[in-house]
């Protein structure tokens, strides 16, 4: 099996169990495939707060089954890959039902790569071998020193670093007079002290580290010259988890409507749409408003319009759309219609929703071509607001 | 429309922008909004000292932070100066640039710092932009800013087939740029032998607008140091020019559409164009600008209001795209930074526009520099319901 990042797929998928979280499958009853190209095929199954992951090459009865290449599979679990731009990029892909699938993500932990431990020899070879790549020839402008390492111990070694004319050079030994000297007794403390276990001021106060020479050339010039050393095996500092916050916000508000908005939903109530026209450019406005927006006078008098109508176009929305003031999703697909309500014209058309089972018929107008025929289903008890009009329906 | 001359000439002299992601819960929006400054300042080499004014941007209805200036204030270094809030929608950006353009020029201040950020992470964009809607009747019906009507539009007239590969073909391009670009949000890979797959497979979220063309919801910020001419010229080797800028706006009404060609709507992109070159006497803008940075919310919206902001005739706009025109090398390269389509932390979309736009003029842009000399660039701004902000940046101070 092919390795990415040091991580085998069938790693990932012998962790699950311990990576699984009962409390993210709160009554999921489901089993799901995984498909991984040239890998081989895992199916998982949860039920009853548990779960059990097995290879099998018979996937059926999954709701839904994931596939993709075992890179991008090992990339998007183990953080190397972003997991939406592989979806979006066509590299995973779920077939079946994609929401389902998306509860597995709560299901289970973060993979973690498992860190292989490293000497000190290691490291310290490892720190040394990156100190001139890590050189910013951009902050060295007029520096001219020289920085030496003397580190004791059964690892330890010698080294001096050396900065002129924006370049930055090395040797393994201790040449000429340094402008500063850093010496540890064990060079064990030196790994740890770069690693950040542990702070030199106790090293110092503990007398098995000095510093000789231009010292504070080595605590400011240092930081700035050097990007700072990065651990090959991940990161020294444990991994943190990062706090978020969760709010809802949740306000009850009232909008007055005003005399022509409210006269509108008035009309509403009793199965009336009223527009108002402009009497400069002879325009409806629909919803009445109380200027016309285009010519900037006080628009005039009341139109009683529909209530039946053409449709002229219709937007099929697919995509969940959440009402902003409950959160609640609004069911889909829906159409979402513009009616050239009789005694309109051109553009004035009033927006509402089309009755469910009625998308695939709805023909929409033009110049050339009529746009299906329809009218308004009102509520029973209406309140004086748009849903006063519960769609509209094809008029048969 | 009335329009003065300038009262005196305002040059961009710093651009600082964050790596645009959909994860920066590493840092909190103060934090955030400090990267990009300071990276302004650097680039600009000044501190804060040398700032007079702070005009400060996003859509506080994302959030829900009424008044972000002033928490911000940590991150912004808006403490003890002049500080201004601006919120205008999609347009915010642009709006702040416009806005620290007026200052400098009226001499109320030399040097403004406008600040445009957006961590749309933290809440609920869909919901926030139907918010904006009238709360009376059409906030219960709008979708967010999803419609299918562009795609409509474009197909009716050039067919499904065709309307729907160049509504790729423009996607891929942009998606191709934005991986030039190190700080852009969503650089996929994709290719345009994948056209066919995506139109297949790419989930719908509206008619014929698929999930592949709709713009990210992206964390970022960025921030642009304005200076008047005489500081300009004193602090900057290569200040960009602020030649002009306008803006337009519609009635609040989402019965936008035209559905009658005895009807036209008159669109707030065409209008504004057709206003600003009209007054800066561009007779041919296609071959004026050198690169073009366009407020793309998504790619049916971005095919068809090419041609209305080069007022461009019959399917002039489709062969632009069609033959690749608008990519990098191309005659009139789109988006060299991937868009808003790559990247869109909204606060700072339209901002980002006018930075990469200047960054272009500048020739520093990084790995999507275009390679042929860039003296004139456009930048556009959008927002709901239909507002236009457009910025004309200039090399030379020659007009």
């Amino acid at each position: 099996m092919t390795e990415y990042w040091g991580i085998k797929v069938e790693d990932i998928f012998n962790s699950m169990k311990d990576r699984f979280r009962p409390e993210g499958a709160k009554d999921v009853d489901a089993i799901f495939g995984y498909d991984i190209k040239d890998e081989g095929k895992w199916k998982l199954t949860v039920k009853n707060n548990e779960m059990k992951i097995e290879k099998s090459d018979d996937l059926a009865g999954c709701v839904a089954t994931m596939k993709a290449d075992g890179e991008t599979f090992v990339g998007v679990n183990s953080g190397k890959v972003d997991a939406t731009n592989a979806f979006m990029g066509g590299k995973v892909k779920v077939e079946g039902d994609m929401a389902a699938f998306g509860k597995t993500g709560k299901m289970f932990r973060k993979f973690v790569i498992a860190k292989k431990a490293m000497s000190t020899k290691e490291y310290l070879e490892d720190m040394f071998a990156t100190v001139v790549p890590r050189f910013k020839a951009s902050e060295a402008e007029g520096v001219d020193a020289s920085f030496a390492f003397d580190l004791g111990g059964p690892d330890g070694g010698k080294w001096t670093i050396f900065i002129k004319d924006k370049k930055c050079t090395m040797t393994t030994t201790i040449e000429g007079k340094p402008s500063v000297t850093l010496e540890f007794n064990d060079a064990k403390d030196y790994v740890d002290f770069i690693l950040g276990k542990i702070d030199a001021q106790s090293l110092l106060a503990a007398g098995r580290a000095s510093a000789k020479g231009d010292i504070n050339m080595m605590q400011t010039k240092w930081p700035v010259l050097f990007d700072k050393y990065k651990d090959p095996v991940g990161s020294a500092v444990p991994e943190q988890e990062l706090l978020v916050l969760k709010k809802i916000i949740s306000v009850n508000q009232k909008y007055a409507t005003g005399p022509i908005m409210g006269k509108f939903l008035k009309g509403l109530k009793e199965k009336k749409i009223f527009g108002n026209k402009c009497n400069k450019c002879g325009r409806m406005q629909l919803p009445p408003r109380e200027v016309c927006a285009e010519c900037r006078v006080r628009a005039g008098d009341f139109v009683e319009v529909g209530p039946k109508g053409e449709v002229r176009y219709m937007d099929i929305v697919y995509y969940a759309m959440p009402d902003p003031l409950t959160g609640v999703a609004r069911e889909t697909p829906y159409g979402a219609i513009n009616v050239l309500l009789d005694g309109c014209k051109g553009n004035e058309t009033l927006p509402h929703f089309i009755r469910k089972d009625q998308i695939e018929k709805i023909q929409m107008g033009w110049n050339e071509k009529k746009g299906t025929r329809v009218r308004p289903v009102w509520e029973e008890n209406r309140t004086g607001d748009i849903w006063d009009i519960k769609y509209f329906e094809i008029d048969e | 429309m009335a329009h003065r001359k300038k009262n005196r000439n305002v040059a961009i002299i710093g651009i600082g922008q964050t790596k645009h992601s959909s994860h920066r819960e590493d840092v909190n929006q103060p934090e955030m909004i400090h990267e990009a400054v300071s990276l302004a300042l650097k680039d600009a080499n000044l501190t804060m000292n040398d700032i007079d004014c702070i005009v400060h941007g996003n859509m506080e209805l994302f959030e829900m932070v009424h008044q972000p200036d002033m928490w911000h204030v940590l991150g912004t270094g808006a403490y003890g100066k002049d500080s201004i809030r601006i919120t205008t929608g999609g347009t915010v950006g642009a709006t702040l640039s416009c806005a620290s353009d007026n200052l400098v020029a009226s001499e109320m201040y030399d040097i403004v710092m406008a600040i445009g950020f957006e961590k749309l992470q933290e809440g609920h964009t869909t919901g926030g932009i139907t918010n904006m809607a009238d709360p009376l009747w059409f906030r219960k019906i709008q979708a967010g800013a999803l419609t299918g009507s562009s795609a409509y539009d474009v197909e009716r007239e050039f067919g499904l087939e065709r309307a729907n590969r160049a509504s790729l073909t423009y996607r891929i391009i942009m998606d191709k740029h934005a991986g030039l670009n190190p700080n852009a949000h969503r650089a996929f890979g994709l290719d345009f032998s994948q056209i066919d797959d995506l139109i297949k497979s790419s989930p719908k979220l509206v008619g014929e607008l698929k999930l592949i063309e709709m713009c990210s919801q992206s964390d970022g910020a960025c921030c642009v140091i304005f200076a008047c001419e005489k500081k300009a010229k004193k602090l900057s080797k290569s200040p960009v020019w602020i030649r002009d800028h306008i803006t337009a706006h519609k009635e609040e009404t989402f019965t936008i559409f035209g559905y009658n060609r005895e009807f036209p709507v008159m669109k707030t992109h065409k209008f504004a164009a057709e206003q600003l070159f009209k007054r800066n006497d561009i007779k041919n803008p296609l071959e004026y600008f050198d690169v073009f940075e366009m407020y793309d919310p998504a790619s049916w919206w971005a095919i068809d209001w090419l041609r209305d902001f080069f007022d461009l005739k019959g399917d002039e706009h489709l062969k632009l795209i069609e033959n690749k025109e608008i990519m990098i090398g191309g005659k009139m390269p789109i988006n060299p930074s991937g868009g808003v389509i790559g990247s869109n932390p909204i606060g700072a979309t339209a901002l980002i526009r006018v930075a990469e736009a200047a960054l272009q003029v500048r020739g520093n842009a990084g790995g999507h520099q275009i390679p042929t000399p860039v003296n004139h660039a456009l930048a556009s701004g959008f927002g709901g319901t239909m507002w236009t902000v457009m910025t004309m940046l200039e090399k030379e101070l020659n007009w």
